[in-house]
């Protein structure tokens, strides 16, 4: 409830994910694009959305599969690289949406292979955070999920706090007040 | 797929940079209010065929208790997604408040909907009132300051004003040396630019 307003999280929730219907459900056709009459028969195979997948799981109504993204082949490509992997075309919300799956799916390993991937990528994520001053290559920012960039917006933001600090009060200043002005422009 | 336009209105929001402010989309909105409210027929119609049928609603798991169920869920779920949505714009309403002072200029006045004008004014009067009843002005020295006085360059003809109960007038790039905390209103409002010697 604390990520009621957060929006996010809904987005995170939003990523379809593959269900098996394990009960009949009738009126709603709409989630079933192979379905004829309005209806979703049982053993139907469908994407959900993951919010509706999750409290449907809690009422024993589906079984979850875990999308692809989380599959072999994937870990198999992580294992030999985790810098290189293009995780934001797979899933923008890779860690966020593995921890919301990881309790409703029959996966025990899911929850340490996302460990594993974010320290494989921590390091090098780190590094250039720190770094802000060279230029950014935008081919690493699209490798990055939403929240490994906003680790990254972190990592340069305090940075930038902490250069401004050192270069005395005046500066400070200056840059505070002539921050507000340019909003007002905007 | 259900809940998929509330999701493009948060969508929205997440592209949005931090202090900026789109007009508010009411034509999505009422989109979403409109599946909500077709969410609602078809639960309500569930409902009653269950109850037409002589089942108990709190026991039976049938596929009419589930079909009315996703409708239940996905009613909530374009709730949380309206609500968020307002929510979130209302917070950068009310820094607005603190970066603008009381008057807006007119171009942000337009991306506000009549409620968030309302919604405006009552804070902006809420904090007023307050600032009134500690009698201190809370908006100005948000960075507290080294020195009182600071020096500032002047970007139009002002005319004349009074500083420090002495009218001064102020001339197009003229350069002043005055008190920080009657400078930062006047910076803010774009008349005057802080000059680093």
């Amino acid at each position: 409830m604390a990520r009621y307003y957060d929006f996010d999280d809904i987005l995170m929730e939003e990523e379809p994910v593959s269900v098996v219907f394990r009960v009949a459900a009738d009126g709603v056709g709409l989630l079933d694009p192979s379905s004829e009459d309005n209806n979703v028969e049982a053993g139907a195979k469908v994407d959900l959305p993951a919010w509706l997948a999750q409290e449907l799981f809690q009422r024993q109504a589906v079984l979850v599969n875990l999308p692809t993204f989380y599959g072999q082949k994937l870990r198999k490509e992580i294992q030999a690289d985790p810098g290189c992997v293009d995780l934001r075309s797979r899933c923008p919300y890779f860690y966020e949406l593995g921890c919301k799956l990881s309790p409703i799916t029959s996966d025990p390993t899911l929850g340490a292979f996302l460990l594993s991937t974010l320290r494989g990528r921590y390091k090098d994520l780190l590094c250039k955070s720190h770094s802000a001053a060279v230029a950014f290559t935008p081919q690493y920012m699209n490798l990055l999920t939403k929240e490994e960039t906003q680790m990254l917006e972190a990592g340069r933001n305090s940075m930038k706090a902490f250069k401004k600090w050192r270069l005395q009060g005046a500066r400070i200043e200056r840059a505070a007040v002539l921050g507000r002005k340019r909003r007002q422009n905007t | 797929m259900y809940g998929k336009k509330a999701s493009q209105l948060c969508q929205e929001l997440s592209r949005i940079e931090d202090d900026q402010l789109h007009p508010f989309n009411n034509d999505l909105f009422n989109q979403v209010l409109e599946e909500s409210n077709e969410h609602f027929y078809q639960l309500e119609s569930r409902m009653t065929k269950m109850h037409a049928d002589g089942l108990d609603l709190q026991t039976t798991q049938n596929q009419d208790y589930y079909g009315g169920l996703i409708h239940h869920l996905s009613l909530l779920r374009n709730k949380r997604c309206l609500l968020t949505y307002i929510y979130q714009r209302t917070q950068n309403i009310q820094r607005l408040r603190w970066q603008l002072g009381a008057v807006l200029p007119e171009d942000i006045q337009e991306r506000l909907n009549h409620f968030e004008k309302e919604y405006f004014k009552s804070y902006s009067d809420l904090i007023g009132s307050y600032m009134t009843s500690i009698d201190l002005d809370l908006v100005v020295d948000v960075t507290p300051p080294k020195d009182p006085y600071i020096q500032v360059r002047v970007m139009d003809d002002v005319g004349e004003v009074f500083l420090d109960d002495q009218s001064t007038s102020l001339l197009r790039n003229s350069i002043h040396l005055m008190k920080r905390t009657e400078a930062e209103p006047l910076i803010s409002q774009g008349l005057l630019e802080e000059f680093a010697g």
